[in-house]
């Protein structure tokens, strides 16, 4: 009794002319699946639109599939492996707005400098290798004269004796 | 053509090539869109649009069971949305029903049932719409359309 009164209700026409809620449709095919009757009333119903659509067929020109066909052939065939997806890396931001944060320290154990520094370097290290000839060079002069300090000064004790 | 290339609107999930869902219904979907937009060049051009949309892809098999026609005018209704406001109205004289029109169905409708069924068919409103339209009750519009299916089922000899 509730499916007849279901059927006559109108919502099976409201569903094949594409006027039913979503709740409605949602009902409707489970209603569908669970009684045979509502079936056999919704395929009478879509034989009704199809009779409707039949009395007001007209016969496309032989051009309309020409371009038919010429659309699907220039169609490109997406592959079946799903798209790689590319996202920039991004780390959540702690500061305030207004606040920018300056990283003072890299992690790197390396550093990059530009090639010009390698003349200061070598520049460098010659004038350290001069100075270092030069220090043991006046090292040795002064020893040397230190040394004939003394002689002299023995010499001057020994002429006062 | 690809035979990847298929349409897949079937009851039993099967694919049906597009040339094939063309010999079956285009006639049927074109005589639809006719009657939507009241132009044969412009419908050929939605009937393209329709059929290339099946052909990438698209399904219109959302329902295992529901008529293969009935989903492709659906899918049809919802291409035609911007010619709804401005398709014919069926209770004026825009439309001929003696008895060698072909809609000649909808000429045996009272004006409320020729309102409910063409403004669900030709101009897509829903019951909400119609019934405030008509200054009825949702049930009452259902009860309407469902007399119109009747007056078309009977006029067919069923």
């Amino acid at each position: 009794m509730v499916v007849k009164e279901y059927i006559e209700s109108g919502i099976l026409e409201t569903y094949v002319m594409g006027a039913a809620s979503e709740a409605e449709v949602k009902e409707l095919l489970y209603l569908k699946s669970r009684y045979p009757e509502i079936n056999l009333a919704l395929k009478e119903l879509e034989e009704d639109m199809e009779r409707i659509a039949q009395n007001m067929a007209m016969i496309p020109p032989p051009a309309v599939w020409d371009r038919i066909d010429e659309e699907i052939n220039d169609l490109i065939i997406a592959p079946d492996v799903a798209p790689e997806i590319f996202k920039k890396k991004t780390e959540p931001k702690t500061e305030k707005p207004g606040q920018q944060y300056i990283e003072v320290e890299s992690e790197s154990t390396h550093m990059k400098i530009h090639k010009n520094w390698r003349w200061v370097f070598a520049a460098v290290f010659v004038l350290g290798k001069i100075f270092l000839g030069f220090a043991i060079y006046f090292y040795l002069e002064n020893r040397q004269a230190q040394e004939r300090i003394q002689e002299l000064k023995t010499e001057v004790r020994q002429l006062r004796k | 053509m690809n035979s990847r290339i298929q349409a897949t609107t079937n009851t039993q999930n099967k694919l049906i090539p597009p040339r094939e869902l063309y010999d079956d219904y285009g006639a049927m979907l074109l005589g639809y869109i006719v009657g939507v937009v009241n132009d044969r060049h412009v419908a050929g051009q939605y009937l393209v649009e329709i059929f290339k949309d099946l052909s990438n892809g698209l399904s219109v098999n959302q329902e295992k069971g529901s008529s293969v026609f009935v989903q492709l005018q659906l899918l049809a209704r919802k291409k035609l949305e911007p010619f709804f406001e401005t398709a014919k109205n069926c209770s004026t004289t825009d439309f001929v029903y003696d008895a060698q029109s072909k809609n000649r169905s909808i000429g045996l409708m009272t004006p409320d049932q020729q309102t409910v069924f063409c403004g669900m068919h030709y101009h897509g409103k829903s019951v909400n719409i119609l019934a405030l339209e008509l200054n009825k009750s949702g049930d009452e519009i259902r009860k309407i359309l469902k007399e119109s299916f009747t007056i078309i089922r009977n006029s067919n000899g069923r």
